[in-house]
């Protein structure tokens, strides 16, 4: 156990549940065994390379493969001609409408080149040198064309447009000139003028944020087969192989039977994974060389050049005040960057920005704006650290005004059953006062600072997502018991559902078995994103469970002959449920497994669910910074972080999350950034250049773990994934001020902008 | 009966921009139908591009799902996670 660790709340206690046991993916982890997107490898496999745009924008006159195909050990060269058109269609509305018109645009350009690194041919070869030799063999004319890199200067009306006849959607009457705005939201309740009115102090301030990398460990790979009869086998490292085989299927023109999908490790995902890159491309080459496997992975340039980073912005925020600390309005103004392509996470910037408050009075407009930049992808809450940013800092003004402490001032106003959202429905579960109250009665929030240091605080939302998830169990012969889910295992969802399902079944934990399996093998399970695996997949195991026992119980009934309603099950054995069923010896899983066959063959169970009722996750945070005047480094001294986790399955994961997300946070706020040169080209596309925290520069980070259980899942489980890297860039913006005596409102807080903002006097 | 309200966008799509209506359902398939029977095309833009908040807490729009005696039935846009 993380010694810093502070359950709240001793919630229900349970055999399995809630303990610690050693991850079941843990050896062939640590042993270097496990199989990730780029490991496998197939007889006669063959190598496949993208050839990318070296222009931010451009016209594609021609392209001319034909030196690249003659080369020797070539088998296979692709344009986007390769690939069907789609229609241009929205797909479901706002943040998720999908495109396909863009998505195959973004996976291999058409007319014009949108961003550097931009797909524009791919080659597969026999060896990945000749493959390469090969793509630089491919003759690309380009007319070249102005580029926009930064959200305002691409919404200026003279700036260079994307697509020519891209209309703005979302306001009424439609504008009649084409511009970068792909979409206008606007949300409100109540009267913010009124609002505004009431308040004794209104503060505004406008801020920018960079657009930030997923940074996953491990750069996007599969491997594809693609059969003459139509058949396509995919082994691939994705968050969702049921997305991937949705997307490539919708890409190529494919039906959903004729691809499987086999899951291979993942080494972090963050929400860029759940799109797709690569599958339909290495699917045509091995198509077109002949039906030989193909294997395409990217390079750790082409991630951050080719791959989405979540969106940077430029935003506005005003709140209003009354002495007493009362929130009477919340307004904001969120210009989201969505890359080349429609679709940044700026609805969600909207909904979660001030969720949570109890605040009558809101209201939030958003913008969508492509530039030229690769497709934003979900990250991490999407778009609710952003705006939180935003939000969280004019609080923090807020109460430095009113001379309020800043924690007070957020208890005074939280979110509880019954407050009002932006979106318009109320506020359906608690967790949120408690999770304050946990924060502040850690003994560090009022420990003295010394020279040079600052205390920030924030809190963070994030919806999190129910859905649907597939589930199968089978009792082997042996007692031993195998669960097997289509959700991808990133933070650690086998152990928590071997947890569950030992729980359940009353059975050693150490008899299950969780694995992750095929398209085939499992029914449709949407993506391992939105914190949703632990409450949704859970309930699709826990039901599985359900109706196994159901089954047992049968069994036990046919052994013994008596009604099969004469059995119940409890710890683990099947026993007689009254004295009037007869005096019967409580029987094992394993004494009854062991009568399989004679019981009607083998012993499974499955489940597919759609549940509902989530509760979304709440983070509160504090950190303690000292800033260098000298050099502007900010060093972290303490970051307590708390988080309502409805009821940790696995605590030890859930600390994990928690301090994961803050990591993450912490870059985001500190160091990370796109940089981009005058040509539009990206200038750190590495993990040199493009800095993410390092174990050296963090403290060890206190968890507080809030158990208010969520009632509709069976052991009380919320997501935990996303909430906790919400508060970090504000909380830790607010100690930084606190520390130098000014305000910072743009990420990253680097130590160049510090220098720049202690010279302005 | 359960009382159903829109987001204004959505209601200014495809309600005329009324934002509350009042049907009996027990379930949402009920309210779907209620609302397709009004207006004739909405129980499908409902089903692909909107969640439901039923007394505030979120679901998948989903036929099954129990609408328990003056509940209050929120559409608002499909939400994705990362």
């Amino acid at each position: 156990m993380n010694d810093s660790t502070i359950v709240t709340e001793s919630t229900k206690r349970y055999k399995w549940v809630g303990t610690r046991p050693i991850r079941p993916d843990g050896v062939p982890k640590v042993t270097g065994r496990a199989l990730y997107g780029a490991d496998l490898k197939l007889p006669g496999m063959i190598f496949g390379k993208i050839l990318r745009s070296p222009h931010a924008h451009a016209r594609i006159k021609s392209i001319d493969t034909s030196a690249a195909e003659k080369l020797t050990g070539v088998k296979a060269v692709i344009t986007s001609k390769d690939l069907p058109e789609q229609k241009f269609d929205y797909i479901g509305p706002e943040r998720v409408a999908v495109n396909f018109w863009h998505v195959t645009r973004n996976i291999m350009a058409r007319e014009k080149v949108l961003y550097e690194g931009h797909a524009v041919a791919a080659v597969a070869a026999v060896s990945a040198s000749i493959a390469e030799e090969a793509a630089s063999l491919i003759k690309v004319e380009y007319e070249v064309l102005p580029h926009v890199i930064d959200v305002d200067e691409a919404m200026a009306p003279d700036a260079p447009l994307l697509f020519e006849d891209m209309i703005t959607r979302g306001i009424e009457p439609a504008p009649t000139k084409p511009s970068n705005i792909s979409k206008k939201l606007e949300f409100a309740i109540g009267d913010v003028a009124k609002g505004f009115a009431e308040a004794d102090v209104v503060i505004e301030e406008t801020f920018k944020t960079a657009a930030v990398h997923q940074a996953y460990i491990e750069p996007h790979a599969c491997v594809a087969k693609a059969e003459a009869d139509g058949q396509i086998e995919i082994w691939s490292s994705s968050q969702g192989h049921f997305a991937m085989r949705a997307l490539t299927a919708q890409i190529l023109g494919s039906r959903l039977g004729d691809i499987r999908v086999t899951p291979a490790e993942i080494g972090g995902g963050f929400g860029g994974k759940t799109v797709t890159y690569l599958e339909p491309v290495a699917a045509t080459l091995s198509k077109k060389s002949g039906g030989l496997p193909v294997r395409l992975q990217m390079t750790r340039e082409e991630v951050f050049r080719a791959s989405g980073p979540t969106s940077g912005s430029s935003m506005w925020v005003k709140i209003g005040v009354k002495k007493d600390g009362t929130i009477t309005a919340m307004d904001g103004l969120y210009k989201f960057q969505a890359g080349a392509f429609p679709g940044s996470p700026v609805m969600n910037g909207c909904l979660c920005g001030f969720a949570s408050y109890d605040v009558p009075n809101q209201h939030a407009i958003g913008y969508d704006v492509v530039s030229n930049r690769p497709k934003a992808a979900a990250y991490r809450a999407p778009g609710s650290p952003i705006s939180g940013f935003a939000v969280e800092t004019v609080l923090d003004m807020c109460a430095k005004a009113i001379g309020m402490d800043p924690l007070e001032m957020r208890m005074k106003n939280v979110a509880k059953i019954g407050s009002p959202t932006i979106a318009g429905p109320k506020h359906a579960h608690a967790g949120f006062a408690e999770t304050l109250q946990a924060l502040y009665n850690h003994p560090a929030w009022k420990a003295p600072l010394g020279l040079n240091q600052g205390r920030g605080v924030a809190c963070g939302y994030w919806f999190n997502a129910g859905g649907e998830s597939g589930a199968t169990m089978q009792v082997n012969a042996d007692g031993t018991v195998l669960v097997a889910t289509g959700s991808p295992d990133i933070g650690g969802s086998r152990a928590s559902m071997a947890l569950m399902a030992a729980e359940t079944l009353g059975v050693d934990y150490n008899m299950v078995r969780a694995t992750v399996v095929d398209t085939g093998s499992v029914g449709y399970t949407h993506v391992t994103g939105g914190s949703r695996v632990t409450f949704a997949t859970g309930i699709a195991v826990v039901t599985a469970t359900q109706n196994v026992i159901k089954d047992l119980c049968r069994r036990a009934a046919m052994i013994w002959d008596v009604d099969p309603e004469g059995v119940v099950w409890e710890d683990g054995h099947a026993k007689p449920a009254g004295a009037n069923v007869g005096d019967f010896k409580p029987l094992s899983l394993r004494e009854i497994a062991a009568k399989a066959a004679a019981t009607g063959g083998p012993i499974t169970g499955s489940a597919g669910v759609n549940p509902g009722g989530q509760a979304p996750g709440f983070s509160a945070q504090f950190f303690d910074v000292e800033v260098d005047p000298e050099t502007g480094h900010v060093q972290i001294l303490r970051a307590v972080v708390a988080q309502d986790v409805g009821k940790a399955i696995h605590p030890s994961y859930v600390e994990g999350q928690m301090q994961g997300g803050v990591v993450q946070g912490i870059g985001w706020a500190l160091n990370e950034e796109y940089i981009y040169n005058a040509k539009g080209q990206l200038d750190n596309p590495g993990f040199l250049d493009y800095r993410c925290p390092v174990a050296s520069d963090l403290p060890m980070i206190d968890t507080i773990l809030v158990e208010v259980p969520n009632p509709v899942h069976p052991y009380g489980a919320k997501g935990v994934g996303e909430a906790n890297i919400c508060p970090p860039m504000a909380a830790i913006g607010n100690a930084i001020t606190q520390a130098i005596g000014k305000r910072m409102t743009s990420l990253p807080m680097s130590p160049p902008r510090i220098l720049e903002t202690l010279s302005k006097g | 009966m359960a009382r159903i309200v829109f987001t204004s966008g959505f209601a200014r799509r495809y309600t005329s921009g009324v934002r509350e209506f009042e049907v009996e359902a027990k379930n949402l398939r009920g309210v779907l139908k209620a609302m397709d029977e009004m207006f004739p095309g909405l129980g499908e833009h409902l089903e692909e591009e909107t969640t439901v908040a039923i007394n505030g807490e979120l679901h998948e729009t989903g036929y099954f799902q129990p609408v328990p005696p003056g509940a209050e039935v929120f559409f608002i846009p499909k939400i994705e996670g990362g």
